[in-house]
């Protein structure tokens, strides 16, 4: 027991008073948040904030370690309000439960109280706390031992915006609507920023006519850009503003002015123009050829004609000749 | 120019393909990959799914029900104009809709702009084709067929390419100057006056003589039939997949073995088609009894071997009986008369194809399963093949097809006695 820091160290003679008020007035709020009696207290310091946020929801996780793991374990918790946290460490070892030191940090700061119990070989530790603003958020880690650290953390974030990453396009003079949805979150306000160079600048909503923002749902939101211009390309991002931080999302906008594929359509069409140009000529071409040939093919047939015409005027006139030789 | 007697079977024949793989590619092919752009309209217009997928139901009910009118105009002014008129329409409905400011104007422009656009264009360049080949026409259809398969490989990444980069509009702007090239396509289809074209006349007699034609009123009935089967499987074949507990990666890959198999079905088809001797028409009924059964079979196939084995072959059949189809118009009704044959058996078919998902998918909210509905679009296919055996020439096995000067004395009413040959079979 000398191994472990805190309650049992400076302040032992006060302990068994203050345990048994905070019993007393730990009760109610020890109930309805574990049915199993738990042998875990609640420390004095945070009596006021327990009554305080006793309507807040609470949250509990889990951890469990072994001497052996290679690999820290970590355990990511999305919030999304104000709740109060129950954290959870468990350490399995074959060596002497009494000498193991452990402590609790947030991102490397170590944290003032902390509560365990030993059953068996295993070792509990726990710690209990609420978050109500982002500075409470982050990561909380339970670390065991010295030399060999064990560790398991816990990562505390707001929700995060899943959207698609293809970039939007559009043409100019167009309008287009940028959608930013949370899955299974209600944020409490939605901002939209636009890029100036790698700066994030809020969009403008003043003006009615270029931009409107609107959304049917708490859980999503809708900014439209109307009258696209070039300038209006380029990254936009939708915040999602919880009470506990904020997540945001970038959305690439595309603007193109319609020569662009104009000027291929006009290519195509040319090549088409081109093509029908050339199998028309084509055919043009091998008819006149056939023409020329079957011309060709009529000359010589003439020709052989006259040959046949003139071989018979020859002949005739023998002919006739002996004819009017008989006939004498 | 002179009348050619009989049809090319080659030559520019070949060129003709080329234009129609181009066409069914650019028709079909960006109709399949439209869905791409279905989520894109829906986050723009902030309009539900159902809605605008409204969109490419007009654009496929104008291209169906348009047909006998691009047909008609085909047969009085021949397919170039009429191709390269329907490019241009197409062309100006996609590129009206990159301005589009509500769903409606989508409808107006895409829908029913481009739709028109299609049915001037892809039914003329079939019959076109139809009147070039007469021994390799299956073949030959078959090979054209194949752009449809091609272009919904290649145009679903491109069309998802072109949103990533130009958002809708530019996309839409890109696919107007991609159906351009339906214009140039339709400069290849050199008009070919075939030896029976004065005698069928002009398109209004050949609406008449044909709806008084009886095997073609039998075969229009008959692939209206397999028509109401045919689009169940590929519409519901996924979701068959999810209930049965399929995960989406593997059921995906299957659905592009089946596509694969369909391609290969429908040049193998068109090849036999030309290879077997007779009327096609017996192939066509072999196609659609098998797929018929094969249909029916697929709710017994529980495990995983047997399902892609029958997808597999659901896919090959399916595939194989689309060029046969359209070979037997030909053999039927004369290669004068195609334009309007191909044009009315388009229109009516197409009432079977709007029927058949709906009912498919009532069934399957009455039952629970899709048991009840591949069953009932096996059944349809196989009345659709019963239907086929009515056909003239049908049980002949010394038959060969049809000559078109023999088409020409049938029509005419008349015997007259050709010089070159003699009247084989009567």
């Amino acid at each position: 027991m000398r191994a472990l820091p805190g309650l049992m160290g400076p302040r032992a003679p006060l302990l068994p008073l203050l345990l048994l008020c905070l019993l007393a007035a730990a009760r109610p709020s020890l109930a309805d948040g574990h049915p199993s009696a738990s042998p875990f207290t609640t420390p004095p310091v945070r009596e006021e904030t327990m009554a305080k946020y006793s309507n807040l929801s609470l949250e509990s996780h889990n951890i469990s370690l072994t001497e052996h793991s290679n690999m820290p374990v970590e355990k990511n918790i999305t919030l999304e309000r104000p709740s109060n946290i129950k954290l959870i460490c468990q350490f399995t070892t074959s060596g002497d439960l009494n000498s193991v030191n452990v402590t609790w940090r947030k991102d490397d700061e170590i944290l003032e109280t902390n509560y365990l119990n030993a059953t068996g070989s295993i070792l509990y530790t726990q710690y209990m706390f609420t978050i109500v603003n982002s500075k409470q958020m982050g990561s909380y880690s339970c670390v065991f031992g010295e030399k060999k650290e064990q560790r398991g953390t816990f990562n505390f974030k707001v929700p995060e915006l899943h959207g698609k990453n293809k970039p939007l396009i559009n043409y100019v003079g167009d309008s287009v609507v940028l959608k930013c949805k949370c899955q299974d979150c209600f944020p409490l306000n939605w901002t939209w920023y636009s890029s100036n160079g790698s700066v994030q600048v809020p969009v403008d909503v003043q003006m009615n006519d270029k931009y409107v923002i609107n959304g049917k749902n708490a859980n999503e939101t809708r900014l439209k850009i109307m009258q696209l211009s070039e300038e209006d390309r380029g990254s936009y991002w939708c915040h999602a503003i919880f009470q506990l931080g904020e997540s945001e999302e970038h959305i690439e906008l595309v603007v193109l002015s319609y020569l662009v594929p104009l000027k291929a359509f006009l290519a195509i069409a040319a090549e088409v123009v081109l093509l029908v140009a050339i199998i028309l000529l084509c055919e043009m071409y091998t008819q006149k050829k056939k023409e020329h040939s079957d011309d060709g093919k009529e000359f010589e047939q003439i020709e052989q004609l006259k040959l046949d015409d003139s071989n018979g005027i020859e002949n005739n006139a023998p002919r006739h000749r002996k004819n009017e030789a008989v006939g004498q | 120019m002179a009348h050619k007697a009989e049809p090319p079977d080659g030559g520019w024949g070949w060129m003709v393909v080329l234009s129609a793989f181009f066409q069914s590619a650019l028709v079909f092919g960006v109709l399949r990959s439209f869905g791409v752009f279905f989520v894109e309209f829906v986050a723009a217009f902030e309009e539900q799914a159902a809605r605008v997928s409204w969109i490419a139901s007009i654009g496929i009910a104008v291209q169906q029900f348009g047909s006998p009118v691009g047909s008609a105009l085909s047969t009085k002014f021949g397919p170039r104009p009429v191709v390269m008129a329907g490019g241009i329409l197409a062309a100006l409905g996609m590129l009206l809709a990159s301005f589009a400011t509500s769903l409606t104007h989508l409808y107006l422009s895409i829908g029913l702009l481009s739709g028109s656009g299609w049915a001037l264009t892809f039914t003329p360049t079939l019959a076109c084709l139809s009147r070039y080949f007469s021994r390799r026409r299956s073949l030959a259809t078959g090979l054209a067929l194949t752009g449809v398969g091609l272009s919904s490989f290649a145009f679903a990444p491109l069309f998802q390419w072109l949103l990533s980069y130009y958002a809708w509009r530019g996309a839409l702007l890109l696919v107007s100057a991609l159906s351009l090239h339906l214009v140039a396509c339709g400069a290849l289809l050199r008009p070919l006056s075939l030896a029976e074209d004065p005698a069928v006349g002009g398109p209004g007699t050949q609406l008449t003589s044909l709806l008084h034609h009886g095997p073609f009123l039998r075969y229009t009935v008959a692939l209206t039939l397999i028509n109401t089967g045919y689009f169940i499987p590929y519409v519901h074949l996924v979701a068959h997949l999810q209930d049965l507990d399929w995960d989406p990666l593997p059921a995906a890959f299957l659905l592009s073995v089946v596509a694969i198999s369909d391609l290969v079905g429908r040049v193998a088809s068109g090849w036999l088609g030309d290879a077997v001797p007779g009327p096609v028409a017996r192939l066509l009924m072999l196609w659609t009894t098998l797929t018929g059964v094969i249909l029916a079979l697929f709710p017994v196939a529980l495990a995983p071997t047997a399902l892609v084995a029958l997808a597999v072959a659901y896919g090959f059949t399916s595939g194989a009986l689309t060029p046969v189809a359209f070979s037997v118009l030909p053999e039927l009704v004369g290669t004068g008369k195609i334009y309007c044959g191909l044009g009315l058996v388009q229109m009516v078919e197409s009432i079977g194809g709007l029927l058949g998902a709906p009912l498919s998918g009532y069934l399957r909210d009455v039952t629970g399963n899709y048991t009840a509905s591949f069953v009932v679009s096996g059944a349809f296919l196989l009345a659709g093949s019963g239907v086929l055996i009515t056909l003239p020439h049908f049980f002949c096995f010394s038959a060969p097809t049809s000559k078109p000067q023999d088409l020409v004395t049938e029509t005419l009413g008349t015997k007259v006695p050709l010089p070159s040959e003699g009247l084989g079979e009567e």
